[in-house]
């Protein structure tokens, strides 16, 4: 029991079963929460898991891709423009962008050397700017309701293809991390990356991959959405940005690297999705949602704090020589 | 358990281009300088060379929107300065700094001026605590606080804005002679945050604890001070901001200072001052300010739309940070 509680992946699939369970005892008797719930609980999950997968994996190897936020929206608006005959067209250029704008800015960061918050928010205005020349700084409805139906469509009352997409990621995304040697190579360059390079992991290759992976993970969400809404617009149709983050932090993903793993970022992002899917089945309004998700971050960060112990230390001492 | 101090994930330096093209670095350092003159020069020949820049009503409209962005981005320049990049609430702070303000003129101008100033540098100064005190990340100490913000205003105003009906705070609207008040302001904020950072024993810990927090440390500067006192000094010039923003529009939203914290690092990176902390002055972001609202004028003067101004901003600001780390010294 203790080895399981000291996984680090199981920390947010416990906070994960005390929320439902929470919920549960608060709804008990009035069946607020019910089938609609869990669907609605997958259909966020589908938006927020890849770009949280992608974000979360650049944590990891201690980097930080503010991009995503602005790749969203463009691989969106690219898809609705490109995929009115073909979707999956729409799709695999959105998703390629997504893949070029990584690799080109992972490849900037390695031939640099700099941080990968500058670079990012270099890509983020950029592709947040592109987003608004392609649409003409306007919303651009997708002329395709077929397909904005077939991807929401509840599939066995819970499942839809947006939200199937996205748990194949995830599935992928952890068997690969687990088995094989990119896994443990992101480790190591995110734990320590003299070491990982004087191991002979190929660091430079890792960082731009994962890069790759990140902006590829938040095209794909961002277009799957812009189909979902039949829309896309170069404002954010949902800031990710903050939630994605979130997610990553509650599923043990540390900005000091090397921690996490899909899985347990998966359960981070479960614990996002319940928490406001639930305050919304039982009328809670939703600024509840943003106290929430602000506190949790608050503590995490204050928690993961390098010179915490050091203060608590020095707080109790101080305390006990008042006491004396 | 990692417990170094460059808690940004900057990542451990890799020497990616040891002898960047072949040059040696002096010659680097040079060949930058020369981009940078030339890119300058480039900017105000094409600026004389636009037809109708030149005008009244062009400069007008340059010197009535600087001053908003302006005192925003010298208040980010502290906490970039400080080594902590930057504060994603600085908009959202802004936001509802103008709330505050608008809020609480019934009790008189001037006491709704003190709860304004009081509430932002509380906000960022707490924040500035929970990063120098701690050592919290400062990226993820500012979304959640931006977070919560959005939370307790929604909380408090119902998620509307406030307009109120009297006229006290056009007064803030005025001119000092023939010089409007938010250009007035903003000059008084640029003297004021380089006469901090050149003059001030505060100015001279924010580089060394920007630059090297370690060293700060032994050298026995309070960093966790300097850098709440940065923050704070953030929170005050977005008041600044904030109370012209609310007089001019006399109402107080959360929608004023939307965008407005990555306008400012646009501002603060392109002036030249460096993404990791340590080098730069307010002086620099005062240029990047005029650089990047000059090239929007421009723009717009040549017949391109609003959305080419969100695009060249990404790209210079993406160029610049490139050419930036070409030139450092490592």
């Amino acid at each position: 029991m203790r080895s399981i509680l000291r996984t680090p992946a199981a920390r947010p699939y416990i906070l994960l079963v005390a929320t439902i369970a929470i919920f549960y005892v608060v709804d008990f008797g009035h069946g607020r929460i019910n089938q609609a719930t869990v669907f609605s609980v997958l259909q966020l999950f589908a938006t927020l898991g890849p770009v949280a997968l992608g974000l979360g994996m650049t944590m990891i190897a201690r980097e930080f891709d503010l991009s995503i936020v602005g790749m969203m929206s463009l691989a969106g608006c690219i898809a609705v423009m490109t995929g009115g005959t073909y979707p999956l067209l729409g799709l695999a250029l959105a998703v390629a962008a997504g893949c070029f704008s990584g690799v080109l800015q992972g490849a900037v960061m390695m031939w640099l050397d700099i941080s990968s918050v500058g670079v990012t928010l270099g890509g983020l205005l950029t592709s947040g700017g592109l987003a608004y020349v392609l649409t003409n700084n306007s919303s651009i409805a997708y002329p395709r309701m077929d397909v904005a139906m077939m991807v929401n469509a509840p599939i066995g009352s819970i499942l839809s293809i947006r939200n199937i997409v996205a748990i194949m990621l995830f599935v992928t995304a952890a068997f690969v991390f687990h088995w094989t040697r990119i896994g443990r190579d992101v480790v190591a360059t995110g734990s320590n990356r003299r070491a990982a390079l004087v191991a002979g992991v190929g660091v430079r290759g890792v960082v731009i991959g994962v890069f790759a992976l990140s902006g590829m993970l938040a095209a794909l969400s961002g277009a799957l959405l812009s189909y979902s809404l039949a829309a896309a617009s170069p404002v954010a149709l949902v800031d990710a940005l903050v939630p994605a983050t979130a997610a990553a932090i509650i599923g043990g993903v540390s900005l000091s690297g090397g921690k996490g793993t899909p899985a347990s970022i998966a359960g981070g992002v479960l614990v996002l999705c319940v928490l406001r899917s639930g305050l919304t089945a039982i009328g809670v309004p939703p600024l509840v949602h943003d106290l929430v998700t602000g506190g949790v971050l608050l503590t995490v960060a204050l928690l993961d704090a390098s010179a915490l112990e050091e203060r608590l230390f020095a707080f109790r001492r101080w305390r006990l020589g008042r006491s004396l | 358990m990692s417990t170094s101090p460059d808690h940004l994930n900057a990542g451990t330096p890799i020497r990616a281009s040891d002898g960047f093209i072949g040059l040696p670095r002096s010659w680097r350092k040079r060949a930058i300088i020369l981009v940078r003159l030339m890119s300058g020069a480039a900017l105000v020949v094409a600026a004389l060379v636009t037809p109708g820049f030149l005008t009244a009503t062009s400069i007008l409209s340059l010197l009535t929107t600087i001053p908003f962005i302006g005192c925003v981005a010298v208040g980010m320049t502290f906490i970039t300065l400080s080594g902590n990049v930057m504060s994603f609430c600085l908009g959202a702070t802004l936001s509802a700094t103008t709330i505050v303000f608008m809020a609480s003129v019934p009790i008189g101008l001037a006491g709704a001026l003190v709860l304004a100033f009081l509430f932002s540098v509380l906000v960022t100064g707490a924040q500035g605590w929970m990063v120098g005190y701690f050592r919290a990340n400062p990226i993820i100490v500012s979304m959640a606080v931006l977070a919560l913000i959005y939370g307790f205003v929604t909380l408090f105003t119902g998620g509307r804005g406030i307009y109120p009906a009297g006229t006290e705070t056009d007064i803030l609207k005025g001119r000092i002679g023939w010089v409007p008040i938010p250009l007035a302001a903003f000059m008084v904020t640029v003297v004021l945050g380089q006469f901090l950072l050149s003059y001030t024993r505060f100015g001279r810990n924010v580089f060394m604890v920007g630059s090297n927090y370690r060293a700060a440390l032994a050298a026995g500067i309070p960093a966790w001070r300097t850098i709440t006192g940065a923050y704070m000094v953030a929170g005050l010039f977005t008041a600044v901001s904030a109370v012209l923003m609310a007089a001019r529009y006399a109402s107080g939203d959360m929608e004023h200072g939307l965008g407005y914290d990555y306008h400012a690092i646009s501002a603060v990176v392109v002036g030249g001052n460096a993404i990791g902390g340590g080098q730069g002055s307010v002086v620099r972001t005062l240029l990047g300010t005029v650089i990047i609202s000059i090239l929007r004028g421009m723009l717009l003067l040549w017949g391109f739309s609003t959305q080419m101004q969100y695009l060249t901003t990404g790209i210079v600001v993406f160029g610049v940070i490139m050419l930036h780390s070409l030139g450092e010294t490592r």
